[in-house]
């Protein structure tokens, strides 16, 4: 039961610089990402199945979450 | 000389007189180009204590080593002058299609000196260049006007144009260009007002000679590649700079309310999802960009178009006006540009302007009768107007710039005027957020977000901590960044879809034949960056730290409301903040480069 977090850019930092990683479904992003180690206050959009979703959003079997971050800003 | 155009262009409004000369190979060396060249030509031309507003400033023009080339986001142009806003350094980015035109023109710079005693345009045909009549042009929009100039000389001539704000001397008037880019910040169009000279029309077809044509092909399909494959490029594309205004509502960073807060609760409505929806028609890129950041918008219920909001827009005109509908905060964004204005001064001073009405520092006597209140677009709407039209009364005032509003009106008014040096704050409220309020206050040119965006840095290492790692990379991002507009190319593919920094080397050295490493580049931004410094001293009797200070909303008033409500950064870190980075920059006490530190960046000919 799991789900597969793409972070972008600079925040594949956290995961060791890998493309993605796989986590536990039935948590929510929030309390994935703690487990990642990831600050979520910088997180700035999450891309779930292609559709934008709130970081309290429950992981669900066979999602594929983008994250997007705004490290270098505008 | 190699990834150059080779000749600086003068043009001398009063006489009339056009010249040419080869580009100086040292100043390329020691500057390599755009912000370089700028800062380098106008410290060393315009004479100390020249008036902003006379003959003897000069606007520089100039292009980089990378701009027109096959190299991501290599379409930017820096427009350098003395601030007629802040009496300091200025210099404006603008994306666009306008540099690479000017270099296939040959030129690497064009510097307009002296003023015009009629309205005139700068024609420029490759080697054809010549000025010619604007005065049936004087009066109107950029937007308009530039139509005009297209349907006259055709598609692949390129223009850069002042509107109203610009002829009337609006203080923070803007450059405008291909119909919603801007060189917005510090007035740059207000110089360009005062020497009558209404637009720039170039087109050039010169090729540029570069060292290393395979290496070259090479290093720029690898950037191209690099892009195209980023993660993150689809949703980039998708939203722009506007991804940020949800992040930072959340993160209270948001600027409302005229910064008395940093979450909007009308927000919701001028996300960047909702204004895909809502008003997004296409998206828009700049030359050689794979990551088109621009969006063109339809605004129904006002019948209009426009390209944008960006972030720094939807928030100055949006939240900081207490304005939560994105058709408002677009319509707002069209008259600026039409108009000539740079969004955020004018959202800054309107946003101060409100703040004084609902504290019956203005009346309705001083605003034209209109209920001047956070949220009444309309009202705002005609103050745009007003201000772009230097209307007497508040019009006029308030496009002196909020500083100079606040100490003609005073009444405290000057303690929520948001500047440094002048120059209004950009949109990120930084009550507390210490990299960033320290990135603003020693920013270059005054409160401008670019030179350094250190607020997730806040958020990594902790947002209250003022420790010598924040300011470490205040001033790594302050020496990095600007370099992009140093070389000509968008600092955004690197920022957003986090390319490897590195590609740009083996690209830079087969264009212009010289090796430089980020070190080498680092080394010429800090030194462009202690010149601009010098820059500021030698223009203002007294200048040092009390210049760096932010406004008082920021060390005095915790945000009452939203996620920062409560919490302020202390008088005595902002001290703080202050004493580390003048320590690590090797500048006095007082923020003024040492001997050394001078000598050390080769600046030593520039001392007083």
């Amino acid at each position: 039961m799991s789900a597969i977090i793409r972070p972008a850019g600079a925040l594949k930092s956290y995961i060791a610089g890998e493309n993605e990683i796989e986590v536990d479904s039935g948590q929510t992003l929030k309390q994935a990402l703690g487990i990642l180690g990831i600050p979520s206050e910088i997180v700035a959009l999450v891309i779930v199945n292609e559709e934008q979703q709130p970081k309290d959003y429950l992981l669900q079997e066979g999602d594929v979450v983008k994250l997007i971050a705004v490290i270098g800003g505008g | 000389m190699n990834g150059y155009g080779g000749s600086i262009l003068r043009v001398d409004l009063t006489s009339g007189k056009i010249t040419k000369e080869p580009t100086p190979p040292k100043v390329a060396r020691d500057y390599i180009g755009g912000r370089g060249f700028g800062a380098y030509f106008l410290f060393k031309e315009v004479p100390q204590d020249a008036d902003p507003l006379g003959p003897q400033n000069k606007l520089i023009i100039s292009s980089g080593p990378l701009s027109g080339m096959m190299i991501p986001g290599a379409g930017k142009c820096d427009f350098t002058t003395k601030s007629p806003l802040t009496g300091g350094y200025a210099s404006a980015s603008l994306g666009g299609h306008f540099t690479a035109e000017m270099k296939y023109t040959g030129l690497d710079s064009i510097i307009l000196e002296g003023i015009s005693p009629k309205p005139v345009y700068l024609f420029i045909d490759d080697d054809k260049v010549e000025l010619r009549d604007a005065s049936a042009m004087w009066g109107k929009g950029t937007l308009t006007l530039e139509k005009e100039l297209k349907g006259k000389f055709g598609e692949e001539f390129q223009v850069a144009l002042i509107g109203p704000g610009g002829e009337n001397g609006v203080a923070y008037a803007s450059i405008n260009h291909d119909y919603g880019r801007q060189a917005g910040r510090g007035g740059v169009g207000t110089v360009m007002g005062v020497k009558k000279v209404k637009a720039i029309v170039l087109r050039g077809t010169k090729s540029v000679p570069v060292a290393d044509p395979e290496g070259y092909r090479k290093a720029g399909m690898a950037l191209f590649k690099v892009c195209k494959d980023a993660t993150g490029l689809k949703e980039w594309q998708t939203y722009g700079t506007t991804i940020v205004t949800s992040w930072c509502d959340e993160v209270g960073a948001l600027p409302t309310r005229n910064f008395s807060a940093g979450s909007f609760e009308g927000g919701k409505n001028i996300y960047g999802p909702v204004m895909r929806k809502e008003i997004v028609i296409t998206d828009k890129g700049c030359f050689g960009c794979p990551s088109p950041c621009g969006k063109y918008s339809h605004m129904k219920r006002y019948n209009t178009n426009v390209e944008g909001p960006e972030y720094e827009t939807i928030g100055m005109m949006g939240s900081n006006l207490g304005i939560g509908d994105i058709q408002d905060v677009a319509q707002a964004n069209l008259l600026c540009d039409e108009l000539g204005v740079d969004t955020i001064s004018t959202g800054s001073a309107i946003g101060w302007a409100m703040e004084c009405y609902e504290k019956g520092i203005l009346t309705k006597q001083d605003t034209y009768g209109l209920e001047l209140k956070f949220g009444n677009a309309q009202a705002a709407f005609a103050m745009i107007e007003k201000i772009a039209r230097r209307e007497p009364g508040l019009g006029a005032l308030l496009g002196e710039g909020v500083k100079r509003a606040a100490q003609k009106i005073g009444k405290g008014s000057e303690k929520f005027a948001i500047h440094v040096k002048g120059m209004e704050q950009s949109a990120y409220a930084t009550h507390n957020a210490t990299a960033m309020l320290l990135a603003y206050m020693t920013c270059d040119v005054g409160a401008h977000h670019n030179r350094a965006w250190a607020i997730t840095y806040d958020l990594q290492v902790g947002r209250d901590q003022v420790v010598p790692e924040k300011v470490a990379r205040v001033i790594w991002l302050q020496n990095f960044r600007p370099m992009f507009d140093v070389l000509g190319a968008c600092r955004l593919q690197w920022v957003e879809l986090s390319i490897d920094r590195d590609l740009y080397v083996p690209a830079l050295e087969a264009i212009t034949g010289v090796h430089r490493s980020w070190g080498d580049l680092e080394k010429i931004g800090e030194r462009i960056w202690n010149l601009s410094r010098l820059y500021w001293a030698r223009e203002n009797e007294g200048f040092g730290r009390s210049w760096d200070m932010p406004s008082p909303r920021f060390y005095e008033e915790p945000p009452k409301t939203g996620v920062t409500a409560g919490q302020i950064t202390r008088l005595e870190d902002v001290q703080r903040l202050l004493d580390m980075y003048y320590e690590q920059r090797g500048w006095t006490s007082e923020g003024l480069p040492t001997r050394e530190t001078l000598q050390r960046l080769e600046l030593a000919e520039f001392a007083a």
